[in-house]
């Protein structure tokens, strides 16, 4: 196929496919200024000091501040997945077409592919561009000549060439893979079977994952008294695997929750909107469950975040009370080191914002999906309109249908969430301190070892148990129930006009 | 030869004379030329036709043509026969599945005598007569107590009629844009 | 108008865009009449289906039921009357895919605070009276387009409305199907006494009416297709 044949059919479409298309450009942009930052802290060598942020001078935080970048990427990702849904139904049947009227499934393929190609070629050069732009505008040397940002640094080329030739290669070989199934029917024919529902098990992941985290302490007290350090690649492993089986095993259960949330609406519901939620939910779990991913991922982050902190708190706080357990013990002054404290916490705060700008990006993943199960089924929408269902009662099917399964799934995530930590270690442990304190004024008395003016002192160990991060938790659920609710509402808004009664086709 | 496809042919001879005189091998002509798709009429039909037409008073001889041949008698529709042609226009035929020929006829002879009006008025009362009888059948098929062999004549009758409908009522529309053209 | 009209047109107009479907159109319908409304493709039938149930706003002229003006009603009212007094009736597409025969019936009900083991109760006696009980548990496309159809009329007729409304109900189905929907409608209508009002194309089913309306471009054709009828998209000489 000429390349010129190829791009007329790729680009063809109504106002939902050029919808698509800007999305997948736009989140191509996004992943593209996600590498790049990553990429240019993550070329900053060696301590850092014409920036104001410890972030980005301490060498040791600076991979971890590279991830966490590079790890926005991912929600992006997932958005884009939820957006080549857009209009994916007409757009199959287009490609049916095309196939039908004797183009090979690899050349359809090629048009589909083409489309995402383009798409994310476009946004990784709107991204560099908005980068390069961002780099220009954002450098500001405060008064001392420091940077609040790595203004002045260039990520290295092989991150540009990642970003203009890997990006639109991984999004075409996405789009590939996940067009297979149309390419394959030259009738686009979707049949209809009564499939399965959902299975409970895959959710059992959940219980590996956090078993993971309870492990943890056991086995560095172990290798303690093995007296040898506990290798970085087992805990990695233990803290990496198990987050990843637990979050996985989250996901994975939200089909079946999705399924259950319906039986459960069926048995109980009154009303016409609550029957039409519950038989759409045990119709397809499936959809759904899929957008909610990276929303309950992010849940997910957060309350494990939420957990560590608490954890940390504790830590410091027994560290705190140790040290001044010591100071009265050994007549000296008490010095309050607690800011050292701050930059903990700020980091923290950094995680939390990441997560809530995570979750936005998941709220629009999960808009877009609401708007496109709305306009999909126009047609059904508007026969109902037309044989006297109001439009308020599919509005409260609609939000049946969304809530009902979206709010035990965020409180599973939060649980499981808070679980990973908390399986860790329940309780902070200061630790015995004992030493000598020189009793004379003249320290030259105190050089011997059995000298009278020698005293031990002794602080015993502080226990304080991990507090429950209730509050942060309902701000975290509170604040993805409000981004789910907030996308509901906006999707709602297309109802009216997708329930145009002159668009009725009865005959 | 049944009785009904006689007065058919009759009446579709009458037609053809009423537009001009003929004698009798050109009125063979002009019936199949005219009238493609209906059996080409055997002269001895023509001839015994014609016969039975002037002895009931319907046409006469109006001359005779002597080629240097056989006989060439020219026939011509007289007053009477005329009137007879005329009720035959007006008249519409019961509804029947075996009844079609009946009604292609009077469509020609319609058209190529009375003009298009005439056609418009009979296409008109046919269709209606038409739809009646499918009311009724339709009434019968639908009765409780209807046995098989009932429900199943009437549904032939039906089909039948129905494609006389759809053919009446697309004769329609073409006579309609034939009025247009002549009437422009 | 006769008195016993139930429900009436005058001079109603009805365009979508610059197209206009309907030229002005007077009818009336009598109560527990079977009307047909036929005419070839493209005269606007739906439209007039769609203008007298209250589906659509005319852009001129009246529709009223039982001497009221419906046409002026806002949308919840209209939709109210679709949801009770009137029953709908199309050729495909009207139930909803995910929810059981039985629960297609009874959703009217549910819609209007019927409770949900009364609603059921009355969906189960309908499906059975129209003899598709045995699929009251499967979805829409599990069955047949005859039991479809059927499924869609007892949901139709279940809220026991004044006026059936249907519009090509048997253009999707083979004749022998077609003909058990519309014995079963026939019946029950009369049954119940209630108007109907059957838009087709198709002769054989507007002879299951008492009377015929036959429309063409837009407008009430006299004389049945007569001379002053204009064919599609010329205009009439006179």
């Amino acid at each position: 196929m000429r390349p010129g044949t190829l791009l007329r059919l790729a680009l063809a479409g109504t106002r939902t496919d050029t919808a698509r298309v800007v999305l997948t450009a736009l989140a191509a942009m996004c992943a593209a200024l996600s590498i790049l930052s990553a990429a240019t802290v993550f070329a900053i060598s060696g301590w850092a000091d014409q920036y104001t942020n410890a972030l980005l001078i301490e060498p040791g935080l600076r991979p971890g501040t590279a991830l966490a970048l590079l790890l926005l990427c991912i929600p992006v990702l997932a958005l884009a997945g939820q957006c080549s849904r857009l209009g994916a139904p007409a757009r199959d049947r287009r490609l049916a077409a095309i196939r039908l009227a004797g183009a090979t499934p690899r050349q359809v393929t090629a048009v589909a592919v083409t489309e995402t190609a383009v798409a994310s070629a476009l946004g990784a050069l709107l991204g560099i561009a908005v980068y390069a732009g961002g780099r220009a505008l954002l450098h500001r040397p405060g008064p001392d000549g420091r940077l609040p940002l790595p203004t002045d640094q260039l990520p290295p080329a092989a991150a540009i060439g990642v970003v203009l030739v890997g990006l639109p290669l991984l999004a075409s070989v996405a789009a590939a893979v996940l067009l297979r199934r149309a390419a394959f029917t030259p009738f686009g024919v979707v049949r209809r079977q009564r499939t399965r529902p959902p299975n409970p098990w895959p959710a059992a992941l959940v219980i590996p994952g956090v078993g993971a985290f309870v492990v943890i302490e056991p086995l560095a007290r172990w290798f303690q008294r093995a007296e040898a350090p506990m290798p970085l690649w087992v805990l990695s492993l233990l803290l990496g695997g198990g987050g990843l089986l637990a979050t996985i095993g989250v996901i994975l259960g939200t089909a079946w929750l999705s399924h259950t949330a319906g039986r459960v609406l069926h048995a109980r519901g009154r009303g016409p909107a609550t029957l039409l939620a519950a038989r759409r939910l045990m119709a397809d779990p499936w959809t759904g469950s899929r957008v909610f991913a990276a929303l309950l991922a992010c849940v997910l982050v957060g309350a494990g975040a939420a957990g560590v902190r608490a954890w940390f708190t504790a830590g410091f706080e027994v560290e705190q009370a140790s040290n001044r357990a010591w100071a009265e013990a050994a007549g000296e002054t008490y010095l309050d080191d607690s800011d050292r404290y701050a930059f903990y916490y700020r980091a923290f705060d950094l995680i939390n914002a990441a997560v809530a700008v995570a979750v936005v990006i998941a709220a629009l993943g999960l808009l877009v999906f609401a708007v496109e199960g709305i306009v999909s089924r126009r047609r059904a929408y508007t026969a109902m309109v037309a044989t006297g269902v109001p439009r308020r009662t599919l509005a409260r099917a609609l939000s049946w249908q969304m809530l009902a399964p979206v709010v035990p799934a965020i409180a599973l995530a939060l649980v499981v969430g808070l679980a990973m930590p908390r399986a860790m270690s329940r309780e902070a442990r200061s630790g015995r301190q004992s030493g000598t304190v020189c009793e004379a004024d003249d320290p030259a008395l105190c050089e011997a070892l059995d000298s009278p003016y020698l005293r031990t002192v002794e602080t015993p160990e502080f226990v304080q148990p991990v507090a429950i991060p209730v509050g942060q938790l309902a701000v975290i659920g509170g604040v993805a129930l409000a981004a789910v609710t907030v996308s509901l509402g906006v999707s709602l808004l297309f109802l009216r006009s997708s329930t145009d009664i002159s668009d009725l086709r009865t005959t | 030869m049944n009785s009904l496809a006689v007065s058919v042919t009759s009446y579709l001879l009458l037609g053809l004379l009423a537009t001009e005189p003929r004698h009798g091998y050109d009125l063979k002509r002009a019936h199949d030329q005219r009238l493609p798709g209906t059996k080409p009429v055997p002269f001895g039909q023509v001839y015994a036709t014609l016969s039975r037409l002037e002895r009931d008073g319907l046409v006469a001889q109006v001359g005779t043509e002597r080629d240097g041949g056989p006989d060439r008698t020219r026939f011509g529709v007289t007053e009477a026969g005329r009137q007879r042609l005329e009720e035959w226009l007006n008249q519409v035929e019961p509804p029947a599945p075996y009844v079609t020929s009946a009604l292609l006829a009077k469509v020609m002879v319609a058209l190529f005598v009375a003009g298009v009006e005439r056609a418009t008025d009979y296409l008109i009362a046919q269709r209606a007569a038409h739809v009646a009888r499918l009311r009724e059948l339709t009434a019968v098929k639908t009765d409780p107590g209807a046995s098989l062999t009932e429900i199943v004549t009437a549904d032939f009758a039906i089909h039948h009629l129905d494609a006389d409908l759809r053919w009446l009522t697309t004769t329609l529309d073409r006579v309609a844009d034939l009025h247009q053209e002549v009437h422009q | 108008m006769s008195t016993s009209a139930i429900l009436q047109a005058r001079g109603v107009v009805k365009s979508y865009g610059p197209t206009p479907a309907l030229r002005g159109v007077t009818l009336a319908v009598d109560e527990g009449e079977i009307l047909a409304v036929t005419g070839p493709s493209g005269c606007g039938k739906s439209t007039l289906l769609h203008c007298l149930s209250g589906i659509l706003r005319p852009d001129a002229g009246e529709v009223s039921w039982c001497g009221q003006r419906i046409d002026s009603w806002p949308e919840h009212r209209r939709s109210q009357l679709r949801r009770g007094e009137f029953g709908i009736l199309f050729q495909f597409g009207q139930l909803v895919a995910e929810l059981t025969a039985v629960e297609n019936v009874a959703l009217p009900l549910l819609l209007s605070g019927v409770r949900r083991r009364a609603a059921v109760t009355a969906a189960t006696t309908w499906l059975e009276r129209l003899g598709v009980s045995e699929v009251a548990d499967q979805r829409p496309g599990e069955v047949s387009g005859g039991q479809q159809q059927r499924i869609a009329l007892a949901r139709a007729l279940v809220t026991e409305p004044r006026v059936l409304f249907a519009d090509e109900p048997t253009g999707a189905l083979d004749s022998l199907a077609g003909e058990q929907v519309l014995t079963e409608l026939v019946r029950l209508a009369r049954q119940q006494h209630t108007t109907v009002v059957l838009v087709t194309h198709d002769a054989s089913v507007a002879a299951y009416a008492d009377r015929e309306i036959v429309l063409r471009d837009g407008t009430v054709d006299e004389t049945g297709l007569g001379l002053h009828a204009v064919p599609a998209g010329r205009a009439v000489h006179r």
